[in-house]
């Protein structure tokens, strides 16, 4: 389960908050160039499974690497540049600056005066990924002036442009309506084309059904089921505990 | 008159450099510091004792000021910006603190309460130059910077670490050392201001180096309006000219001027994170709740 059919790969990650095992034991690899969604109800640990991979919050136990390599005790902004984006639930968008400037800043790596690369090139990343995600026109606009819908494309013209060969995507498209899903879906698909892995997490079933690859099924900080999504979305168990039907 | 004028402008300028650089941490990284002038003193003290003891080379002093001041404030800074925010205000605040009593104690270094007196007109290559154009050259220069780097990848970073740290980081940012280096523009800035204080009273002391002076340059930056280039300079010129202006309306008694300036400080202050909460340069459309 590792290198090149595996790109990123967790073993046995554990994390407690005071008495709450928010994750525990949780192995996953993510399929390369596939989407892997990580459904779960609400509190399940999605989200501390993504702080663990990208070093906003230090695992117990366990481990994580990307192509073999740990990902444990680097910061933040270390895991990204091994090429590992990710989204945020609450998006985070730089609000003051414009849509372009958003884009323009997941680009610049370097903390300094200068900019590793071709600014050229760069700077044509950034138009594609307005162009990709339907921004272009409000390009000069505030992110914080936008509406719901533009602001989750904005998130995604960051990872777009951020150029990463992982995207750890948290609930891009919750909220969306059909048309901006089918946008949001042919992101996902042209990205895999491009041999970008991907775990997305997401609430709605249906849009789980029409873009994994594989499911994984978390609930109170552990991995109860993984596979194909025919199998996974038909098991009565899941979805008894899904959809809050739980015996105690 | 003449002389009048020509003093209230470099001291003008010299406070321009004060809250244009203080913008740099505030306005752009949102970095908030209350020992802004820590470092303009200790960039007085440093060209001060440059020009009483070596030579007064007024682009030495500015330059050893800046390295004294922008130097010291990255090896507090690389600490003390792992704090968030509002601890960093706290540790700024205990960083002003200690320095206003090291100031008046390091009596060797800074002369104490007595301060430095004496401090030779300054020079450069042998000839004596006003310190009116020195200020104003220094402070066109360090707008001019801010100006490029506002514009550019560097500003476009501290803006981004104003508005979603974690997002930043997250694309890959080096955030710690993003924040280092706009403290240190911000304090080596400072440090320029110092010395071309010192250079232009030939006599400073503690008295100016104080929390109260820190809290005045974060006033000028705030009410001319954070992260904007010309807000600062504008904030700096308003609050320097309001007790000049005070002194020559004749119903007011001299001895009253202190106070009456405090009110009116105040006043102006509330009135103006009401109405224009994003400072008179400010955009109109931030600072305000949604
Ligand atoms: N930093 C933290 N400190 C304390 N508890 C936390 C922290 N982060 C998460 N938790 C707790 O860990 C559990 C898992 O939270 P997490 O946010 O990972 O869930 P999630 O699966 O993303 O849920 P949702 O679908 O609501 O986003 C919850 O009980 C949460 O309260
Ligand atoms: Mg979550």
């Amino acid at each position: 389960m590792s290198g090149a059919a595996h790109p990123l790969v967790c073993r046995d990650l554990s994390i407690s908050f005071g008495g709450v095992k928010a994750v525990q034991g949780v192995s996953l690899a993510l399929p390369a160039g596939k989407v892997l969604a990580l459904v779960g109800p609400n509190g399940a640990g999605k989200t501390t499974l993504f702080n663990l991979v990208t070093g906003n919050l230090r695992a117990d136990a366990g481990e994580a690497t990307l192509d073999g390599e740990s990902l444990l005790g680097l910061k933040p902004w270390q895991v990204a540049r091994r090429g590992v984006a990710r989204s945020f639930q609450d998006l985070r968008l730089f609000t003051h600056m414009t849509v372009r400037e958003n884009a323009m800043s997941a680009t610049e790596r370097g903390s300094w005066f200068w900019q590793a690369g071709d600014a050229k090139a760069r700077a044509a990343r950034v138009e594609e990924a307005l162009a990709a995600t339907g921004l272009s026109d409000l390009a000069e606009s505030r992110a914080v002036d936008l509406a719901y819908a533009e602001r989750k494309f904005l998130s995604m013209a960051r990872i777009l442009a951020a150029e990463a060969r992982i995207w750890l995507l948290d609930e891009p498209a919750s909220g969306l309506d059909l048309s901006s899903r089918q946008r949001f879906a042919g992101l996902l698909r042209a990205a895999n084309a491009r041999g970008i892995t991907i775990c997305l997490i997401e609430h709605n079933l249906d849009v789980v059904a029409e873009l994994a690859d594989e499911i994984a099924f978390l609930d109170r900080g552990v991995v109860l089921a993984v596979g194909e999504p025919q199998a996974i979305l038909r098991d009565k168990a899941l979805a008894a505990i899904y959809f809050g039907e739980r015996a105690a | 008159m003449t002389a009048y004028l020509a003093n209230l402008a470099t001291l003008a300028a010299i406070f321009g450099i004060l809250a244009a650089t203080l913008n740099v941490a505030v306005g752009y990284a949102g970095i908030f510091s209350v020992a802004h002038a820590v470092f303009f003193g200790l960039g007085a003290y440093a060209g001060a004792q440059l020009a009483l003891l070596v030579v007064p080379d007024a682009l030495l002093a500015m330059v050893v000021a800046a390295l004294v001041a922008g130097g010291l404030s990255l090896c507090l800074a690389l600490p003390a910006l792992r704090v968030r925010g509002e601890y960093f205000v706290a540790a700024s605040l205990g960083l002003q603190m200690m320095a206003t009593t090291l100031f008046t104690e390091a009596k060797g270094l800074t002369g104490g309460m007595g301060g430095l007196v004496g401090i030779p007109r300054p020079m450069i290559l042998g000839v004596e130059v006003p310190t009116l154009a020195l200020a104003l050259t220094a402070l066109v220069l360090i707008l001019l910077a801010t100006w490029l780097m506002a514009r550019g990848s560097f500003g476009r970073t501290l803006r981004a670490i104003r508005d979603a740290e974690s997002a930043a980081e997250a694309l890959g940012k080096n955030i710690n050392a993003a924040k280092a280096l706009a403290v240190a523009f911000a304090c080596a800035g400072a440090g320029v201001a110092g010395a071309l204080f010192a250079l232009h009273m030939s006599f400073v002391n503690v008295e100016s180096f104080t929390l109260d002076q820190s809290v005045l340059i974060m006033a000028m930056v705030i009410v001319g309006g954070t992260g904007t280039l010309w807000g600062p300079l504008l904030g700096a010129v308003l609050l320097l000219s309001l007790p000049a202006g005070l002194s020559f309306l004749p119903f007011i008694p001299p001895t009253e001027i202190g106070a009456v300036q405090q009110i009116l400080y105040g006043a102006a202050m509330t009135l103006l994170m009401i109405f224009r909460p994003a400072g008179l340069l400010g955009d109109m459309r931030t600072g305000r709740k949604a």
